[in-house]
């Protein structure tokens, strides 16, 4: 038992706070920005592909933890820019990983080692127009057509489909899972423009289309029979987003404490008043208890990977509604200055909702934690 | 970062809940309707070792390390074992023959730690005053050197075995001018003179506990009973505090497991619209609640544990942020076990009731939340 990251993962924490505070300053990375977005991703990937971050979980790193030692670098990075966190999860560790996973050694030197130097921005689409991939079958489908397979299909809520270089279209060909590479100029994909939404400002949102899309053969992949792809996908996702909640959280109460030790009021600072330093105090409480229980299921992924289901929805229910809470706190700690577009909390607190609905919402998170302990499945 | 524990530690976990089920949850029930303490019960945790874990062989206990004997609590509190026993043998072996095995000499631990550690004694704490609760400094018992012995007056309330302990380790003023650095810990056995034990307190949860206030009157006990030396007291009371965030926790951690288990095989079995309410996504949302405590308040109290057992100082920070989440964060998932169960986790027939009213102890006991969120607001 060790409850303690080494030094050597410290400071890989401390080295990406560095590299990408610069890049994050006044917000830039988490503005919506069509013009620039695809430029501020590249550069954060090149950034971090100077540490061993794109790595982490995909590839063993000498004195790392993998996953483990992923989550704590993901909280870091989440919490100094979430829409270029978002962005490089969603190239590294949904498109990288279903290539590092399930691609052959050709599709990995083709994809995965451009994608690892930072030199290219992947995208993996799942979710559908019913938006219910966990009771409905995907729709998506490829059909083989001598060297090439023909694609049709819609997708919905891509993240970076506007920016990609190649996205990873998940469906079934041949009655059995694929994941067909496409890339952004493909004839026959249609990227729809970026999404106007709530959170994640930085970070391009949009659907797909695709319309007799054909690609070689070469650039289909087939997951392994035994497994559920759509299931593992999901299970990447709440991964992030786990990640994803931690850095909201973290940002949101670092800021909401910093400025109640600096803001004063009554001729004290105001986390002097316990209105605010409880508040404070159940910020941290939430927080602290996030991050255990993240680093315990991410330190079980790594371990013992078939144990870690039920623990991971747990997380991702807790982590993801705690963001939310504490975000929502430090908004009123932080007063009228809370309330100010584009400063972290403001951001944060828009950001926190995406990560209960996203991956597998909170609610059917929910469902399946009780079915398990029910056994009723999984 | 390594969360796995030993395969010694989980066969250990096992066998602790086995004895637990078989051995004292069938008597949990009648006990606490009657409000009366389990003395068998807790001769019984004497007997297979668990009043003693964490102490020295010499004295008759195991050895054991802080994780385990956290997870002895949180085996007690999975199999069942109502939150009143698991609280006395909280006071009993960490609140007082813990404070005896760090502060008093070689000769007093071995008149009183034996005795204890098989629960042929039973021991408590006295620190809190109706008017000291957590503002401890402001405790009026006085400790008066008179020659070679002491004389105690004052009283105390909220003592957990107060009513039925055979030794007591008692907080007190020596030097009543001063505030913390005034407070000295003395040993007073039962039948002291001057020295007695209120009725028990009738209690809304934990009730197989027998909790009472404690007088004394002009009680005189000879000078070496006082542990270390004057002046220490009130930091002997702040090491207990390590075992009140991990090791009292951990039976809360547990009962969380417990409502759980019960909730599920009940959910299963329990008919309504022609089938089981578990197949009701408001069922499975309340079961999914308890899960989602009973993880996330797991690693709060075993990484205070395992801090306690790097020899690490106490981190006052995350010692009351695991207290905080526990006592507050724990009321949503009893009620929902209790609702899951209808009307029947209303009756004291199902456990269910038992539980929730237990758990409301977790937020007052042992520091308030809100003196947990002074301490952190202070600390931040």
């Amino acid at each position: 038992m060790n409850y303690d990251f080494s030094e050597k993962e410290f400071t890989l924490f401390v080295d990406i706070n560095e590299k990408m505070a610069g890049l994050a300053a006044n917000g830039q990375l988490d503005r919506k920005d069509p013009a620039h977005n695809k430029e501020n991703i590249k550069q954060a990937l090149k950034q971090l592909a100077q540490t061993p971050y794109l790595k982490l979980g995909l590839q063993p790193v000498d004195g790392y933890q993998g996953q483990l030692s992923w989550m704590g670098a993901a909280e870091t990075l989440a919490a100094v820019s979430p829409s270029a966190y978002l962005a490089v999860e969603a190239s590294t560790r949904l498109f990288g990983r279903a290539v590092n996973e399930w691609g052959d050694s050709n599709q990995k030197s083709k994809w995965l080692t451009p994608l690892l130097e930072g030199n290219l921005i992947g995208a993996l689409a799942i979710s559908e127009e019913t938006l219910n991939i966990e009771n409905d079958p995907l729709t998506a489908q490829g059909e083989r057509q001598g060297e090439s397979v023909a694609i049709n299909g819609a997708k919905q809520y891509v993240i970076n489909a506007p920016i990609a270089d190649w996205i990873a279209v998940a469906g079934t060909c041949d009655d059995a899972y694929a994941l067909f590479l496409i890339e952004k100029e493909a004839s026959g994909l249609t990227v729809e423009p970026a999404m106007e939404t709530l959170g994640y400002d930085g970070t391009p949102i949009s659907g797909i289309r695709l319309e007799d899309c054909r690609i070689p053969n070469e650039q289909v992949i087939f997951p392994p029979a035994d497994i559920d792809m759509a299931e593992a996908i999901r299970m990447w996702e709440n991964q992030i987003l786990l990640g994803a909640g931690l850095g909201l959280s973290k940002a949101a109460y670092e800021t909401a404490r910093d400025h109640a030790k600096s803001h004063r009021s009554g001729g004290k600072p105001i986390i002097a008043y316990q209105e605010v330093g409880f508040k404070l105090a159940d910020m941290l409480t939430l927080f602290q208890t996030s991050q255990l229980l993240a680093y315990r299921t991410a330190w079980t992924a790594e371990t013992s990977p078939k144990e870690a289901g039920e623990l991971l929805l747990c997380a991702k229910v807790f982590c993801a509604e705690s963001a939310e809470q504490v975000c929502s706190e430090a908004l009123k700690i932080l007063g009228g200055n809370g309330y100010i577009t584009g400063n972290s909390v403001e951001r944060a607190y828009r950001c926190a909702k995406y990560v209960q609905i996203a991956g597998t919402s909170t609610e059917i998170g929910r469902v399946k934690i009780g079915d398990a302990a029910l056994g009723y499945r999984n | 970062m390594d969360f796995a524990f030993t395969k010694e530690q989980l066969m250990f976990k096992k066998e602790i809940i086995r004895f637990a089920k078989k051995e004292i949850v069938p008597r949990v029930q009648e006990y606490d309707l009657n409000e009366a303490f389990d003395f068998e019960s807790f001769r019984k945790l004497g007997d297979f070792g668990i009043l003693g874990l964490h102490f020295p062989e010499t004295y008759g206990g195991s050895g054991a390390d802080v994780v385990t004997t956290v997870m002895a609590g949180e085996a007690l509190g999975e199999a069942g074992v109502d939150g009143g026993l698991t609280l006395a043998y909280g006071a009993h072996s960490f609140l007082c023959a813990d404070t005896i095995l760090r502060h008093a000499t070689e000769e007093q631990r071995q008149r009183y730690l034996p005795k204890l550690i098989s629960g042929e004694w039973i021991g408590c704490m006295g620190l809190t005053e109706p008017d000291a609760g957590s503002d401890v400094a402001s405790m009026k018992t006085t400790a008066e050197k008179k020659g070679d012995k002491y004389v105690l007056n004052g009283s105390k309330i909220f003592i957990t075995n107060g009513p039925i302990a055979d030794v007591a380790v008692v907080y007190a003023k020596t030097d009543p001018s001063q505030k913390h650095a005034g407070i000295s810990a003395f040993i007073v056995e039962k039948g002291t003179k001057g020295f007695a034990a209120g009725a028990p307190l009738i209690k809304m949860g934990v009730r197989t506990s027998q909790t009472s206030e404690l007088f004394f009157n002009n009680c005189e006990i000879p000078e070496e009973n006082l542990l270390g030396k004057e002046g220490e007291g009130f930091n002997m009371s702040l090491q207990t505090v390590e075992w009140d965030r991990s090791a009292l926790l951990a039976p809360f951690v547990g009962a969380a497991k417990y409502m759980l288990n019960s909730c599920a095989d009940y959910a299963r079995k329990r008919e309504q619209f022609g089938r089981p309410i578990g197949k009701f996504q408001a069922v499975k949302h309340k079961l999914a609640n308890i899960r989602i405590f009973a993880e996330a308040s797991q690693s709060l109290a075993y990484k205070i544990a395992w801090c306690k057992d790097q020899g690490r100082p106490l981190n006052h920070l995350e010692a009351a942020v695991a207290k905080l989440f526990v006592g507050d964060w724990s009321i949503g998932p009893a009620n929902d076990a209790m609702v899951v169960f209808g009307g029947y986790g209303f009756c004291h027939e199902y456990n269910m009731e038992r539980i929730f009213r237990d758990s409301r102890l977790a937020p007052i006991g042992g520091g308030t939340s809100d003196i947990q969120k002074m301490i952190i607001s202070k600390i931040i």
